[in-house]
């Protein structure tokens, strides 16, 4: 459903960013193959970036991120680092990734 | 801001929800799908049915007065458009949950004097505070009523009952789901939307807070209601389940198990789930949660 390839997929839902390492000195990103989950609350050529957060027993790939405004889980062809921009369409909040105190990534949403 | 505002677009909508998780779907659910014998063909669980849906009824009523009102305050155009979509969905609420009750037995004659006997009095008061500001034409406090915190416990109240219908009553979990998706927008909406206002208007804040305080006195004054008043139906239906071997399925949610749950519990972690989420959505856009009074 959600595993690594090796093919480069460079297409993200609008207002998306992912920048590359400027100086090139961290490991190139790992990269996912993405598949549609059966989320609808988007349009068809959308819906594999996003899923449902099945609650507990749920976890979240390094490529993935929760929306904290309406809980969906936001997923990427590659995986997510600090800095990176990501945009939540199901309820339309622009968001930037930060790594909290425990090393783990979050969203933060931005006004 | 404008970027921001430019996504609020009667496209968008049209994509996202009807020709999306709306399709193919009538009054919210696949077609051919009804309430469950268990529910028609006991009294008791009937009524219980009944007077959750009436609930339902009355706080979407209270959206769709809130958000219609809303388009003629707000400030710009892109907002406006928004808020007319979110009209449609809150209206369609009304009409999908209205035919729940009637699916329920409630011939349609009798809805409105259905709904007037069993609207929690503290659901009203807290519609009240809510509307108060709205008919001011005060945009700022109106949204943050609406799209924060009525909007925000209803989106929690949906899952809820999402998570304890899903196994035993796939029509109403369906339709649930169209109204949690359609409260992502309207959540997303009100955070996106004040977050910049607010901003702007600092001066606002505390009358603001002192509106979310008292709206959350009288959600919390209807939890206490509606659990205790049914907790005795409640319990006697989880008996009945577990002696025919049945249960609601598996029902984790926040760290308790909805399946096992006594009224009291489901009552507590529905009310800091809401609660903290409050506290969390406006923390995020510069207010300060008002932890409210616990009722009586």
């Amino acid at each position: 459903m959600n595993g690594p390839v090796d093919a480069a997929i460079d297409e993200v839902p609008p207002s998306s960013f992912q920048p590359e390492s400027a100086d090139g000195d961290e490991p190139p990103r790992q990269r996912f193959e993405l598949e549609d989950t059966g989320f609808k609350e988007v349009p068809k050529r959308w819906r594999k970036f996003y899923r449902i957060w099945q609650g507990e027993g749920d976890s979240l790939g390094p490529n993935e991120v929760i929306c904290p405004v309406c809980k969906v889980v936001i997923r990427s062809h590659r995986e997510f680092r600090p800095g990176d921009r990501v945009y939540c369409m199901p309820c339309m909040s622009r968001m930037v990734v930060v790594r909290r105190p425990d090393g783990s990534l979050e969203a933060e949403v931005t006004y | 801001m404008a970027d921001f505002l430019s996504q609020y677009s009667i496209q968008r909508w049209l994509e996202m929800c009807p020709q999306g998780y709306l399709e193919d779907t009538v009054n919210g659910h696949d077609p051919g799908l009804s309430e469950p014998e268990e529910i028609l063909g006991n009294e008791e669980i009937r009524e219980a049915s009944i007077a959750l849906t009436v609930q339902l009824i009355a706080g979407e009523r209270a959206a769709l007065a809130a958000s219609s009102g809303l388009v003629n305050a707000a400030p710009d155009y892109a907002s406006k458009t928004f808020l007319a979509t979110q009209t449609l969905d809150e209206a369609r609420h009304v009409e999908i949950f209205t035919q729940r009750l009637m699916d329920l037995g409630v011939k349609k004659e009798d809805v409105n004097s259905t709904v007037a006997d069993y609207t929690n009095p503290n659901l009203v008061k807290f519609a009240e505070v809510l509307l108060e500001k709205v008919s001011n034409g005060d945009f700022i406090a109106g949204v943050v009523g609406q799209n924060i915190v009525l909007e925000g416990m209803a989106f929690t109240v949906f899952e809820l009952l999402q998570t304890t219908s899903k196994e035993l009553n796939p029509k109403f979990a369906q339709t649930l789901a169209g109204t949690i998706a359609d409260e992502r927008r309207h959540v997303g909406f009100g955070e996106n939307r004040i977050g910049s206002l607010i901003a702007q208007h600092p001066e606002r804040k505390a009358e603001i807070e002192r509106m979310q305080g008292e709206m959350a006195y009288h959600m919390l004054a209807t939890f206490s209601d509606i659990f205790t008043g049914g907790a005795s139906t409640m319990t006697r239906e989880r008996d009945r389940l577990a002696a025919q071997g049945q249960s609601i399925g598996d029902a984790g949610w926040h760290g308790t198990d909805l399946s096992t749950a006594t009224p009291a519990d489901m009552e507590a972690v529905l009310a800091d789930t809401v609660l903290s989420e409050f506290k969390t959505r406006l923390g995020r856009i510069g207010l300060e949660y008002q932890t409210p009074k616990v009722p009586a």
